[in-house]
């Protein structure tokens, strides 16, 4: 039975490479955000990003779906492929790109529309959906795999902004999975909740496993050891260690890794 | 290692350490004066051992709140993870150990009324000592991070074992010699057998600190000599 459990997690964990990055620098005028970060990151699987403040995670994490694209002074080299498909190739349309790579954001920001408008734009303008009947099942299907659709479903048309902050983020994630990305992006999703809508986040993201790609930038430890099969530890733009999330946090192999994760001056 | 941060988690993980050193160094009496006890037919040293396990018992339990209460507000990771989960099973085979002193120490005052047996005393104070001297190293490998010397530690057990052999050995022949040896030789078999497996948790908690300095069991077996398992009548 044992055995079963650990082939079962060493199975799930074992996945097609679904984002590759080469020797990716990220400039932001002079200043050298990222060196040479090379990193492959697996389909369905959760991957967290840890690193103190101004280490380049979220930097990283924003070229997945370039995002850095909007910051004049940001220059991105190197090469990221998703599914082998180079996403700075000038042909990609980086709306297009945004649809399959979604994102969730720190602060829970839902537009200041009613809760179904908040989940059926980004369908609408992507022309997913042909008809009303079709845009209901995905927004229903959205909430439902957000977790939210209990809560929501007598409510669609109040707005979004009316939510709890737990909700509200949960909100945020439907929104995002309901283009059907393949990419789940976070950049701290949980940072301004509470401990409860925190662990029903976390238990959201451990579902969204089955289908999407997940990467988390997380503040929290403790948050990336629960949530994550694989984490990566970033240090003054440097990606410093990479590893199966189990052994970063009980044996890493890079001191600065242990200094940081056991909360030690590094 | 850099210190935390947080230097109360510093100050919450050293208290541990000096707890288990505590616990080391009454667990290393015990081991001797229990010897000691046998070796000069001293009654009332063997009832100060029997005694002094209560101040063990009452450090193992000690150790494993102090560690439940680093676990679960300061929640651990890597060599710190290890530190909590080395002290956990230092404590209990430390305790272990005392027991086994304690045994000793009962059967002593049962003995002191018999004859002694040929030379078995002191084969089996030599034996105490060796075994106390693992377990000395053990800790000064555990305070240090040495897991070069808890290594040698480990490799060291099988003199215990042959020690043991040679013993139970002897016991054998000397109960077949004359039936009335049988009691005491029995106590003394039980003895022997006590120190062996002291000599097995001070292994296992040599292997431990190996774990706790490396983030990995050692892998490679170590000699085992204990053969008493399958030995049959002598011929």
């Amino acid at each position: 039975m044992e055995d079963m459990y650990h082939a079962d997690r060493a199975m799930s964990t074992q996945q097609d490479i679904k984002i590759k990055a080469d020797k990716v620098q990220v400039y932001y005028a002079d200043n050298h955000a990222i060196k040479d970060v090379d990193v492959e990151i697996a389909d369905k699987t959760v991957t967290a990003f840890i690193g103190p403040s101004g280490c380049g995670k979220s930097t990283f994490l924003r070229c997945l779906n370039r995002m850095n694209d909007t910051i004049d002074i940001c220059r991105v080299e190197g090469d990221i492929t998703i599914d082998g498909e180079d996403i700075y190739d000038p042909k990609v349309d980086p709306v297009q790109l945004r649809a399959k790579v979604g994102m969730v954001f720190q602060k829970p920001n839902p537009f200041p529309k009613s809760i179904y408008d908040n989940v059926a734009y980004g369908p609408k303008i992507h022309g997913l959906a042909r008809n009303k009947a079709e845009l209901d099942e995905i927004v229903e299907k959205s909430l439902r795999k957000a977790a939210l659709w209990n809560e929501a479903k007598d409510r669609l048309t109040a707005p979004g902004t009316g939510l709890s902050g737990g909700q509200q983020q949960r909100l945020c994630i439907a929104r995002a999975i309901a283009t059907a990305p393949e990419v789940l992006l976070m950049d701290e999703p949980c940072s301004a909740l509470d401990p409860i809508a925190t662990a029903q986040v976390e238990e959201l993201i451990d579902e969204l496993r089955q289908s999407y790609s997940v990467v988390i930038v997380t503040h929290s430890m403790q948050q990336a050891a629960r949530v994550s099969q694989k984490t990566a530890f970033f240090h003054l733009g440097n990606l410093v260690e990479y590893d199966d999330t189990d052994k970063i946090f009980t044996n890493p192999e890079d001191s600065r890794t242990e200094s940081y994760i056991s909360g030690r001056i590094g | 290692m850099n210190e935390h941060i947080s230097s109360a988690y510093d100050r919450d993980l050293e208290a541990i350490t000096t707890l288990i050193m505590k616990m080391g160094g009454l667990v290393e009496d015990a081991i001797l004066k229990a010897a000691k006890s046998l070796a000069d037919r001293d009654v009332e040293l063997a009832e100060e051992v029997r005694a002094n396990d209560k101040a063990i018992d009452a450090l193992e339990v000690q150790i494993n709140e102090e560690a439940a209460r680093v676990i679960a507000l300061r929640a651990p990771v890597s060599k710190d993870l290890r530190s909590i989960l080395t002290v956990l099973r230092l404590s209990a085979s430390l305790e272990r150990i005392g027991d086994y002193a304690k045994n000793i120490a009962k059967r002593t005052s049962v003995l002191v009324g018999m004859n002694p047996v040929n030379g078995s005393d002191s084969a089996l104070r030599r034996m105490a000592r060796e075994v106390e001297q693992m377990l000395k190293d053990t800790l000064d490998a555990y305070v240090r991070g040495d897991a070069t010397l808890a290594e040698d530690v480990r490799q060291r057990d099988h003199e215990v074992d042959q020690m043991y052999n040679a013993l139970f050995r002897e016991f054998l022949t000397f109960m077949m010699e004359d039936p009335r040896n049988i009691t005491a030789c029995m106590h003394l078999h039980f003895m022997a057998k006590n120190i062996e497996r002291m000599g097995d948790l001070t292994t296992n908690m040599a292997e431990q600190v190996i774990y706790l300095v490396t983030g990995e069991m050692p892998e490679e077996a170590r000699p085992k000599s204990d053969k008493t398992a399958f030995v049959t009548n002598p011929s």
